[in-house]
């Protein structure tokens, strides 16, 4: 690898990751709720109040406090939680593991079932079975991803439908009971995304699949499954990683907050679910802050992982 | 007569578009021996490429119809394989260069890898003779490090190095038949003369038929002893380079040649650049297909198609050859 | 949008199908806004959970609304806040997007890219909670969130676009003329990118409904007055002692819209032939 690609890389990111965390500094800690008249009795004096603003930090300057959010995301010493009094670090490291128990098999199966059915539909472009995976592809962007979730509690979990999972809840100790809990998250999680990667995942190798290379290829006797499987996969592997490693935080967190919510899931999800809805500002700034920085990161490490993959990008 | 290396029996090619379909290749016949280069020339949407692709059964399967009574590499017909046993052909019997080297080539995929896969496929072998192999077509094409070119990636690689490899992987199973299309077209000049020159050296020594496929007379001149002229789909003459260079038959033909310089100084000047353009495919005047664009024109030649006269040694599709 | 275009809409099936349920749910939505339609959404009409009948044609909710009343009412927020986050967030994303692209390479353009790749890296519920969060309860901060992360992709398209268009000649006349740079963007520019805004327009819309649904019921989207979201968050207490009519309607209708607004931008994107520049 590259090291100046790597370094030209890494300071791209900076700013990214300090305007991110100045979004969040922003919207929840400058512009947000003033905490002084909780924490203080009936008519207080002047001097409490100044004494409590200064506690808060309220009265420093815009950019030290600013300094001060990036400290605690760089420290991870969040504060402790408005609700339960609890250290935000703690809840975190309790409730992610959950939520990536929860998320990743659905994950994982909607990218895969996507990269096949756009596989598929590509090889097939113009043909009945394009047709047909390109239609049922509309069809599942359509629906709602509450639709969705409360379409298969009905089916699959209440007696008017097969009853077979739980309605809600997360006693996970064994394989087995992982199994019955995350079966219909899981299910949700693949048909809302489906659609979506199917699309996205055909329109990629329906291009690569054009490319002179591939004929050149054809033209040597390569049979079909070398074609898709070594030229056009490798090729297309920059946009497919791109799209994983982009929809990785977003799956986490926007996944985990409706499925958690719904399901009474304890995870990350449902953390900060509980935390928009009582105001929680030390739970959600730290997790609107750390999701960016995370993502941030992300991007950085694919760019990189762009260069092992392809050849082009590293050595210029 | 021995069996021709490459044998093209009346091929037609037919684009289905909406209801109505047109010809981009209108049975065309013709074959090369074994050790012969063969130019085929015409202007840009002739037909040529289609040609090519057609032989090798490139064309996609939907969209387009390919006929044709046979389509023989040494006197076995290819024509009707489908599948692996038609992937077997390729590479092995019947090698393509094409066009544009920049993108004919894998780019995330050394050429040590993508020729051995083509020798892998068709010859097998251990992996050490393979990669004996690679080294040895790269060493066959001139180049003095065939190891840093098998380690390579195409992007690492000037244009006419890249197409230097594409020869490599065509000649690397040694097939009886390679077809070029275009191979010099998007390089310059000098580059052009050491392509040339080394697939005129691979024809000799491995007794290749080639079809060159080429805009540029001057190097079909060059490197050619036979030369087909099409137009519209099809065949106007076939003969060999000498005869058309000093007399061309065909009205077409002549006014092909008069568009370079040298030559028409040395013949009387008909049209210096044939004016008007080529029909698009399906928008074919009735009779001769030049009728419209040709100095000698009559009233028969808008009435009928003018047949190639095989018989001829100099064969032509014309009512009133030159 | 030229008639060979129109042409190429109507000879597909699905693209007209699409459009008319769109224009179906635009005179339901009509007809709620100047009073035909809908008005009796927050009256209580029956008793709790009635069961479907001429009367109720989908049963009625927990307090005894008419689930049809609120339905069709739910119809008209929907396309305001399709049509508010969409005009928004278009005119905002063409304006960074023209800026960027017209001056591409600058200080500018590095900017708005920067601007773009941040609100692009806020995972989008956090984000619309964290702007509720600075609102605090401000009705419009869920249209907000919408439209300050939505302009992002416009704003590419539009700068890829103008990039684009700008090496043409006829832009070079208007330079050699003298017009002013910005002048040239609104007055030779942007009219060439208006089809490409209609079909990303329509992608924002299918966006803009599909996340209202989402946000209220997180309990961060309509505030005031009744919203498919709010159905569907009253309905997933419901389905399990197996009152279906919330679910049913507000489900149903919801997938019917964006079927429709789906279908339409896939028949418009291959209409115009802008599949290019949308990816
Ligand atoms: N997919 C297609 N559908 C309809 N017509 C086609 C299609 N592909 C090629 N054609 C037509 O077939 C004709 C022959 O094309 P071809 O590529 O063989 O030309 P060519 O002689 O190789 O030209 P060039 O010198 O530019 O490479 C062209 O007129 C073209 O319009
Ligand atoms: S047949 Fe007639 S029109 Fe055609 S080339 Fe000959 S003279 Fe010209
Ligand atoms: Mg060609």
């Amino acid at each position: 690898m590259n090291r100046r690609y790597i370094t030209r890389r890494v300071l791209y990111g900076i700013p990214l990751i300090l305007g991110v965390t100045f979004v969040s500094f922003l919207l929840m800690v400058y512009f947000g709720p003033d905490k002084t008249y909780e924490l203080l009795g009936k008519n207080p004096t002047t001097e409490q109040i100044s004494e409590v603003r200064r506690a808060l930090g309220y009265d420093r300057a815009f950019l030290l406090r600013y300094g001060d959010y990036l400290r605690e995301l760089v420290t991870l010493d969040l504060g402790l939680s408005d609700s339960s009094g609890e250290p935000v670090s703690v809840i975190l490291k309790r409730t992610l593991p959950v939520s990536i128990a929860l998320v990743l098999p659905g994950f994982i199966l909607g990218n895969l079932m996507g990269l096949a059915l756009g596989l598929l539909a590509a090889w097939y472009r113009g043909k009945w079975l394009d047709k047909l995976v390109m239609s049922a592809s509309v069809v599942g962007m359509s629906v709602s991803f509450l639709v969705i979730i409360i379409g298969l509690q009905i089916l699959l979990c209440t007696p008017y439908g097969l009853n077979l999972f739980p309605v809600r809840g997360w006693q996970v100790h064994d394989l087995g009971s992982y199994l019955y809990y995350v079966t219909v998250p899981t299910l949700a999680l693949v048909l809302v995304t489906l659609g979506y990667n199917t699309r996205f995942y055909r329109a990629v190798m329906v291009e690569e699949i054009e490319r002179d290379h591939i004929r050149t290829a054809q033209a040597y006797g390569a049979s079909p499954r070398e074609l898709l499987f070594r030229h056009v996969l490798k090729n297309s592997l920059i946009p497919v990683l791109t799209r994983i490693m982009f929809s990785v935080p977003f799956v986490v967190i926007s996944g985990s907050l409706l499925l958690e919510s719904y399901f009474g899931i304890p995870g990350i999800g449902l953390v900060t679910f509980n935390a928009i809805t009582s105001g929680d500002q030390p739970i959600l700034k730290a997790v609107v802050g750390l999701t960016g920085v995370l993502f941030v990161l992300a991007l950085t490490v694919n760019d990189m992982l762009y260069s092992l993959v392809d050849p082009r990008v590293a050595k210029p | 007569m021995s069996t021709p290396a490459l044998a093209v029996h009346d091929l037609s090619v037919r684009f289905k578009t909406g209801a109505d379909s047109r010809h981009a290749v209108d049975g065309i016949s013709f074959s090369i021996d074994a050790g012969e280069a063969t130019a085929l020339v015409g202007e840009s949407g002739c037909g040529k490429t289609i040609t090519a692709l057609a032989i090798l059964g490139l064309l996609p399967d939907s969209g387009v119809h390919v006929e044709s009574s046979a389509i023989e590499i040494n006197g076995r017909d290819i024509s009707g394989l489908t599948g692996s046993r038609r992937r077997e052909v390729l590479g092995r019997d019947i090698a393509m260069i094409f066009q544009n080297p920049g993108t004919a080539l894998d780019p995330v995929f050394t050429l040590g890898r993508q020729i051995s896969a083509v020798y892998a496929r068709h010859c097998g072998g251990g992996k050490e003779h393979i990669r004996q192999k690679v080294i040895e077509s790269l060493e066959a094409v001139g180049f003095s490090q065939p190891q840093d070119i098998a380690a390579a990636y195409p992007h690492q690689l000037s244009g006419g190095m890249r197409q230097l490899a594409m020869i490599a992987m065509a000649t690397v199973c040694k097939p009886a038949v390679i077809i070029a299309d275009e191979p010099t077209t998007s390089l310059d000049n000098s580059t052009r003369a050491v392509i040339l020159q080394q697939l005129e050296r691979l024809r000799t020594l491995h007794q290749t038929a080639i079809l060159l496929v080429s805009h540029d007379l001057a190097t079909v001149r060059q490197s050619c002893q036979k030369v087909m002229v099409m137009y519209c789909g099809r065949l106007l003459e076939k003969t060999d380079c000498e005869s058309l260079f000093s007399h061309a038959r065909h009205p077409y033909s002549a006014g092909l040649l008069s568009c370079i310089p040298q030559i028409s100084d040395t013949r009387p000047a008909m049209i210096n650049s044939i004016p008007g353009q080529v029909p698009a495919a399906g928008e074919f005047p009735p009779g001769c297909h030049f009728a419209p664009r040709c100095p000698r024109v009559e009233s028969m030649c808008n009435q009928s198609v003018p047949a190639l006269d095989t018989d001829k040694q100099q064969a032509v599709a014309c009512f009133r050859p030159l | 949008m030229t008639g060979t275009t129109w042409q190429r809409l109507k000879s597909d099936p699905l693209g007209v199908g699409g459009l008319c349920v769109v224009v179906l749910f635009a005179l339901v939505a009509l007809c709620v806004w100047s009073g035909l339609l809908g008005q009796g959404w927050s009256e209580v009409s029956g008793e709790r959970w009635e069961n479907a009948s001429s009367d109720h044609w989908f049963g009625t909710n927990l307090l005894g609304q008419d689930i049809l009343q609120r339905t069709l009412f739910g119809t008209a927020t929907a396309f305001e806040v399709g049509l508010i986050v969409t005009a928004c967030s278009t005119i905002l994303g063409t304006l960074m997007g023209a800026l960027a692209g017209w001056y591409s390479h600058s200080w500018l353009d590095e900017l708005v890219l920067w601007l773009k790749g941040v609100l692009d890296s806020i995972p989008f519920y956090l984000f619309a909670a964290a702007v509720a969060f600075a609102l605090q309860g401000n009705p419009w901060a869920m249209h907000l969130a919408m439209i300050v992360t939505f302009w992002t992709t416009t704003a590419r398209i539009i700068r890829g676009e103008v990039m684009r268009i700008k090496e043409r000649e006829f832009i070079e006349a208007a330079r050699a003329i003298g017009l002013p740079g910005l002048v040239t963007v609104f007055r030779h520019v942007l009219p060439n990118t208006f089809h490409i805004l209609l079909v990303q327009g329509s992608i924002v819309f299918v966006a803009a409904i599909n996340t209202e649904v989402i946000l209220s019921f997180l309990g961060l989207g309509i505030q005031d007055g009744v919203s498919w979201g709010l159905m569907l968050a009253e309905s997933s207490q419901e389905v399990l002692a197996g009152h279906f009519g919330n679910f049913a309607a507000a489900g149903g209708s919801l997938f019917l819209l964006l079927m429709g607004f789906n279908l339409l931008a896939d028949a418009l994107q291959d209409a115009l032939d802008t599949r290019r520049a949308i990816r």
